[in-house]
C-alpha cells in the first residue's frame, strides 16, 4: 500500500510541475529548472527573455551582478538557474524593492564611472569584481560606500533565493529534500558520536 | 435574520481541532448525536497541501506573492498551504500589548500543521505553585490523569523514549526517530554541559499504527502531511466520527455565542454562516468550546444573558483571566566545524523537530535557579531545505558558492520553550469597538512577558552557547528579541479549572461551575503553562471531560435530545 501511495505522490507532483510551470510564458530557463534529467544542459540557452520590470540595460547588469556571485565554475551557477528572471520577476511584483533596486542599479554604474572611467559592464571581469569586493567583505568596507553595500547585500539576497530553490541549486548542495525513507535516517558514525574522525571533507 | 434549525443535537462542538476533534469522537462513539461546527472550510489534503512540491514547482518559489506580502500573516502562511490560514477573523491587542495570532480556522485547526511534540504534563507542573508560592495548583494529580494519556497515546501513535526524568512522566511509545549526526555531536556536548539532549515526545508514525502507514520522512510536516503519518483531526478523528453517522459536521460556521435556555443554561450556539453571512442557531443538551483560548474567551465573553451579564459561566470574573504563553525564540545558533565538506544527510526529517531539552532546571529544588519552574529547548540543525545560513556566510563568487556548501551539513539552532506565570495584567476581554466582518465584538488581548519567563530566556541563551561550544561547535549568536508573544501558539488559560466556583470558571473536568451542560475542552482550562506544549494534554484533559459528560448522560442528569 505504502509503495503505491508513493507512486502515486510522484504522479501529483508531477501533474503539479505541469501546472506550475504552465502559467509562466517567457520564462525560458526556468522551463529547464524546472525540467527533468534527460534535458541535456545545452538547451539552456536564453531565448530572447523579455524582462518584467527591469529595462533590458539593468537586466544585463542584474544577470551579469547574479554570476558574479554564483559563478559558472565545475557546477552550474546563477545563470544555468535564470536567477535573473526569477529576479525580475519577484520585483516587478515588490514595490518595496523596486526602488532600492533600481537605484542600487544607477549607483553601481556611477560608481564604476567614477572610479574607472566606464559603466559596470564595460569593465573586465577583474575590475567587477574589484568594485564589488568593497561591498561584500567587512575588512575591505569603504567609507562612502553605505549605499552600494546594501545594494550588494538585496543583490546577494535574491540570488540566493533564486538560486537554491531550482532543481540545480538543489542538486548543488546534494538537497536531501523530499526523498522518501522507509525508516528515520541515522547517523552512520556510531563508533565516533563526537565526530572527531570523519574522511576529509568532499570540498 | 436567524435561521432556526429545527432538529435539535444532544451536544454542540465548537472547533475541530486537538480539544474539538477529541471530543466529536468520544462523544460520537458513545452514540450521541454531535453537531461540529467549524470556522473555516474542510481541507482536501491533495489540493491544500503542496508539501510534496519542489520550490521550483511554486510559482513564488515558495516564499510566496511578494506583491500580497503585507496581507500574509508570516509564520507557516506559505505558498505551500496559501489559502488556508485564515485573514479575515481579527483580534485586537490592548496599548502596549503586543501579541501574534495566526489561525487556521479548517476543520482539524492547528492540528494540520502543528510541531508533533507530545510530552506529558507531570506533577512538578500540577503542584508548581505550592512548589513556588506563584498561582494555583491544578485540582488533580498526575496518577488521575495517566491512564487518559496512555489511552490517547495508543489511539494517536507517539515516537519516543523511556527517559526516566523526574519533570517528564514517560509514556507508551513508537520507536524513536533516530539521532543524525549533528544530534549525536550537540549530545555530547550537553553531556559535557550537564544537561539533557534526547528524543523528543513526537506524535508521529515510525511504524504503521491503526490502520495509518509510517511516516515516509519526507521532513515537510509543518505544510501538511497526505499519509496522516502524524496526528491530525483531519486523517484520524474525523473519519471515526464520521463512520459513527452520528456527526454532523458544519463548515464556514463562526460561533458568535452561546445560547440559554430559561433557566440560564445552555441551549445552544448562533453562528454566522460565511457563506451567506447569515446567523444560524443550533440547539442542543451540551455545549463544548473548544476554539482556542482566545476564542472560547471571545465566544463565551460575547454570550451576555440577563443571567450572566459578564459572559456565560463567568460569576467568579475569572473569564479570560490567567492568559499565558510560551516564549519561544532562538537562544543560539552556530555552526560545527566536523561536519564542514561533508556529504549531505537528510537531517529535515520530522520538519527538523524530534528531538528535545527536556526541563533540566528547578528539579531537585523549586528556587534553585534565578526564576522559578523551566524552560525546554528545541534543537535543530543539518541540511535544510533552503540554506538559510547563506546570507552570513561572506562574500560571493566561487569560494562563496563553495563555502555555502560545505556548510551545508553545519548549522545548529536552539530554540527556547519557555512557560509564561500567570499574571492579573495578561488577559482577554472584547473590544468594546472593533468588530469582526459579521459584526462580533472582537477580542482584545493584553499581555506582557513576564520577569520569570524573560530569566529563562537569558538563562537559555549561555546554555545554549556552552553546548555549541562544547560540542566543538562555533557560536554565531542568539535572538536579540524572543518571538513576539503569541508566536508558539501555545497559549493556556482563560477558563482555568479548579475545585472553588469562586475562583475558577471550570472544574476538574472542564465543566463550567456555572453551567454543568457546558465544557471548555481546549488550553482554555490549563491553569498555567509548563515546559511541554499543549496539544497532547488537550486531547487528554478532552478524553476525561467527555467521558465526565457521558456519565452525566447515562445517569439522566443530562437528557438525550
Amino acid at each position: 500500500m505504502a509503495g503505491q501511495d508513493l507512486q502515486r505522490r510522484e504522479i501529483l507532483r508531477i501533474m503539479a510541475l505541469a501546472a506550475a510551470a504552465a502559467p509562466f510564458p517567457g520564462f525560458s530557463r526556468w522551463s529547464f529548472a524546472l525540467g527533468h534529467e534527460s534535458r541535456g544542459m545545452e538547451q539552456i540557452r536564453p531565448a530572447n527573455y523579455k524582462p518584467q520590470f527591469f529595462s533590458d540595460g539593468e537586466y544585463a547588469v542584474v544577470e551579469r551582478l547574479t554570476e558574479l556571485i554564483i559563478p559558472t565554475d565545475q557546477t552550474p551557477g546563477a545563470k544555468e538557474a535564470g536567477v535573473a528572471e526569477f529576479i525580475d520577476f519577484m520585483i516587478s511584483r515588490d514595490r518595496e524593492q523596486q526602488y532600492p533596486f533600481r537605484t542600487g542599479l544607477s549607483w553601481l554604474n556611477a560608481h564604476s564611472e567614477r572610479l574607472l572611467g566606464k559603466p559596470f559592464l564595460g569593465l573586465s571581469d577583474k575590475e567587477q569584481i574589484s568594485i564589488l569586493e568593497p561591498l561584500a567583505y567587512k575588512a575591505k568596507y569603504r567609507e562612502g560606500e553605505e549605499d552600494g553595500r546594501e545594494f550588494f547585500r538585496r543583490m546577494k539576497e535574491m540570488t540566493i533565493m533564486g538560486f537554491y530553490t531550482t532543481e540545480i541549486g538543489y542538486k548543488e548542495l546534494d538537497n536531501p529534500a523530499l526523498k522518501f525513507y522507509a525508516e528515520s535516517p541515522a547517523c552512520p558514525h556510531k563508533d565516533d558520536p563526537e565526530h572527531k574522525h570523519l574522511p576529509p571533507p568532499k570540498w | 435574520m436567524v435561521t432556526m434549525a429545527k432538529q435539535e443535537y444532544d451536544v454542540i462542538v465548537i472547533g475541530t481541532g486537538a480539544g474539538g476533534g477529541m471530543a466529536m469522537k468520544t462523544l460520537c462513539e458513545a452514540g450521541l448525536k454531535v453537531c461540529a461546527l467549524n470556522a473555516g472550510r474542510k481541507l482536501d489534503p491533495e489540493k491544500d497541501f503542496r508539501n510534496h512540491r519542489m520550490p521550483w514547482d511554486m510559482k513564488y518559489r515558495s516564499f510566496g506573492d511578494p506583491a500580497t506580502r503585507s496581507e500574509s500573516i508570516g509564520f507557516m502562511d506559505s505558498e505551500y498551504v496559501a489559502g488556508v490560514w485564515d485573514h479575515e477573523i481579527k483580534f485586537t491587542t490592548a496599548p502596549g500589548s503586543k501579541w501574534f495570532f495566526p489561525r487556521c480556522l479548517a476543520v482539524g485547526g492547528k492540528t494540520n500543521f502543528w510541531g508533533r511534540s507530545s510530552a506529558r504534563f507531570g506533577d512538578i507542573d500540577f503542584r508548581a505553585a505550592s512548589l513556588d508560592g506563584h498561582g494555583v495548583d491544578w485540582p488533580l494529580t498526575y496518577a488521575e490523569i495517566a491512564p487518559y494519556y496512555s489511552r490517547v497515546e495508543r489511539m494517536i501513535g507517539v515516537a519516543s523514549s523511556v527517559q526516566n526524568r523526574p519533570s517528564n512522566p514517560d509514556g507508551e511509545y513508537l520507536p524513536p526517530f533516530n539521532f543524525r549526526c549533528f544530534d549525536n555531536i550537540l549530545a555530547k556536548g550537553a553531556e559535557k554541559v550537564g544537561v539533557p539532549y534526547l528524543h523528543d515526545r513526537i506524535a508521529q508514525l515510525t511504524r504503521d499504527h491503526e490502520g495509518h502507514p509510517a511516516c515516509h520522512f519526507c521532513g515537510a510536516c509543518t505544510t501538511g502531511c497526505d499519509t496522516g503519518s502524524f496526528f491530525s483531526t483531519h486523517w484520524r478523528f474525523l473519519p471515526k466520527a464520521e463512520a459513527t453517522k452520528n456527526l454532523e459536521l458544519r463548515t464556514n460556521a463562526l460561533a458568535k455565542d452561546i445560547l440559554v435556555d430559561e433557566n440560564g443554561m445552555a441551549k445552544g450556539v448562533a453562528y454566522i454562516d460565511r457563506g451567506t453571512k447569515q446567523e444560524v442557531e443550533v440547539y442542543g443538551r451540551a455545549v463544548v468550546v473548544a476554539a482556542t483560548c482566545v476564542e472560547t474567551a471571545r465566544i463565551m465573553l460575547n454570550s451576555k444573558s440577563r443571567f450572566w451579564p459578564n459572559g456565560i459561566a463567568n460569576s467568579s470574573g475569572q473569564l479570560g483571566r490567567n492568559l499565558c504563553d510560551h516564549l519561544y525564540g532562538e537562544s543560539a545558533r552556530g555552526y560545527l566545524p566536523q561536519l564542514l565538506g561533508q556529504p549531505s544527510f537528510p537531517d529535515g526529517v520530522g520538519d527538523n523537530t524530534i528531538v528535545w531539552m527536556p526541563r533540566w532546571q528547578n528539579l531537585k529544588n523549586p528556587k534553585e535557579e534565578s526564576f522559578v519552574r523551566g524552560y525546554s529547548v528545541y534543537p535543530y540543525g543539518g541540511c535544510s531545505e533552503y540554506p538559510w545560513y547563506a546570507m552570513q556566510a561572506e562574500g560571493f563568487g566561487s569560494s562563496y558558492k563553495r563555502e555555502v556548501k560545505r556548510r551545508y551539513p553545519t548549522p545548529v539552532s536552539f530554540s527556547i520553550q519557555a512557560p509564561s506565570l500567570p499574571l492579573d495584567t495578561n488577559f482577554v476581554d472584547i473590544d468594546p469597538e472593533a468588530k469582526d466582518p459579521y459584526g462580533i465584538p472582537l477580542a482584545r488581548i493584553h499581555f506582557q512577558w513576564d520577569e520569570n519567563v524573560l530569566k529563562m530566556w537569558e538563562h537559555s541563551k549561555k546554555v545554549c552557547a556552552d553546548v555549541i561550544r562544547a560540542a566543538g561547535g562555533v557560536y554565531e549568536g542568539s535572538a536579540d528579541e524572543p518571538a513576539v508573544p503569541g508566536w508558539s501558539l501555545h497559549d493556556t488559560g482563560t477558563c482555568r479549572m479548579g475545585n472553588d466556583p469562586k475562583k475558577f470558571v471550570t472544574n476538574p473536568f472542564g465543566q463550567t461551575h456555572d453551567v454543568p451542560n457546558l465544557y471548555a475542552c481546549d488550553a482554555s482550562i490549563f491553569p498555567s503553562p509548563t515546559d511541554k506544549t499543549t496539544t497532547i494534554s488537550i486531547m487528554t484533559f478532552t478524553l476525561r471531560g467527555c467521558e465526565h459528560m457521558l456519565e452525566d448522560f447515562r445517569s439522566g442528569k443530562l437528557k438525550r435530545a
